[in-house]
């Protein structure tokens, strides 16, 4: 009989894991903004580059979902101008303050977890993980959130001979050492975690068409 | 019309269809995330991504696809360089454009606006 129920269970387990989650969008639905205030990004990545880098590419994919999107280099400067130059003091600063500054009907923040390259003996991989989270302007409430990790690794074609394979993949890794292409891989994983289906934001009020 | 000439108009007109869909995006970023990169890479040279967001809006406003928040990233970028009255504009660009703006833009232009005011009286003090 126990064994009867551990294959039920098993099985029960093993079919909630295929059935893909849908995501509550209750409380999203209810805050129903129409602008939102993305402010610097916190960095857990050594690259102190990476939180410019990143913030340049997130208004687009933001934007095209339907919402108006203040102005991202125009937020950071005035933050700064109000000794808020710290990512980390924004993001811990009451959310409602922030919303009212700007007018906002909700602030988007993100954390990059990974901004780096693995140097491997004849390959590069680099990685781009990032948090993302969108709260209430009014209440505070987070009414959004999702993790998008995007992995490259420089894939190189066999030529048939394996010492000239070695020196092509060696080469590769040696250009994306160089020079991390970390802006593409920070594009998709914005563009993924506001359009694709089991996360995306639902659509905005200026959206035309939901693609 | 033999095979070739086939291919050639099949091509011709793939190409139609694709880049037609393609200009249908809703706004006109012109590489919005590119040039503020560019500008985060390069932060001295402000010349250019006031040059650059000038372009935007020049080519946004052809087909009245000017990206939300742009005349406002413009018009702060002119109030950063000391020029308030065309910040000011292009704030109220902003304004008019998304009434989501609003609240920040009224704060943009009022301080544009004290700058402008105090700018004056101190050219009258210099003067008397």
């Amino acid at each position: 009989m126990a064994r009867f129920f551990l294959i039920i269970i098993t099985l029960a387990s093993v079919l909630g894991c295929v059935t893909t989650p849908t995501r509550d969008y209750t409380k999203f639905n209810a805050a129903k903004p129409k602008s939102i205030l993305i402010v610097p990004m916190v960095n857990r990545s050594v690259e102190i580059t990476a939180p410019d880098y990143c913030l340049s590419t997130i208004t687009i994919p933001l934007a095209n979902r339907g919402y108006y999107v203040f102005p991202v280099n125009m937020v950071k400067r005035l933050l700064e101008d109000d000794g808020l130059s710290d990512a980390n003091l924004v993001h811990n600063a009451p959310v409602e303050k922030l919303a009212n500054l700007f007018g906002a009907d909700a602030v988007l923040y993100v954390t990059i977890n990974q901004w780096d390259a693995k140097y491997m003996v004849l390959t590069t991989q680099v990685t781009v993980s990032l948090s993302y989270l969108i709260k209430d302007g009014k209440t505070g409430d987070s009414i959004w959130e999702h993790n998008e990790t995007m992995i490259y690794q420089p894939k190189s074609q066999s030529s048939g001979n394996a010492i000239a394979d070695l020196i092509i993949m060696a080469a590769n890794a040696a250009v994306t050492r160089a020079a991390p292409n970390y802006v593409p891989l920070a594009r998709q994983a914005n563009f993924r975690a506001f359009s694709f289906p089991g996360r995306k934001i639902p659509p905005g009020p200026y959206l035309l068409v939901d693609k | 019309m033999n095979i070739s000439n086939h291919f050639i108009l099949f091509i011709f007109v793939a190409t139609l269809m694709t880049t037609g869909c393609a200009a249908q995006s809703q706004y006109a970023w012109s590489n919005y995330d590119q040039k503020l990169y560019n500008h985060y890479k390069n932060p001295t040279k402000s010349e250019q991504f006031i040059e650059d967001l000038r372009k935007i809006i020049q080519y946004g406003e052809i087909s009245g696809r000017v990206p939300p928040g742009i005349y406002a990233e413009y018009g702060y970028a002119l109030y950063e360089q000391g020029n308030y009255p065309e910040a000011i504009e292009y704030f109220k660009k902003e304004q008019s454009k998304w009434p989501e703006s609003d609240i920040i833009m009224t704060k943009m232009i009022n301080n544009a606006q004290k700058i402008i005011g105090a700018n004056k009286e101190i050219e009258h003090s210099a003067i008397d």
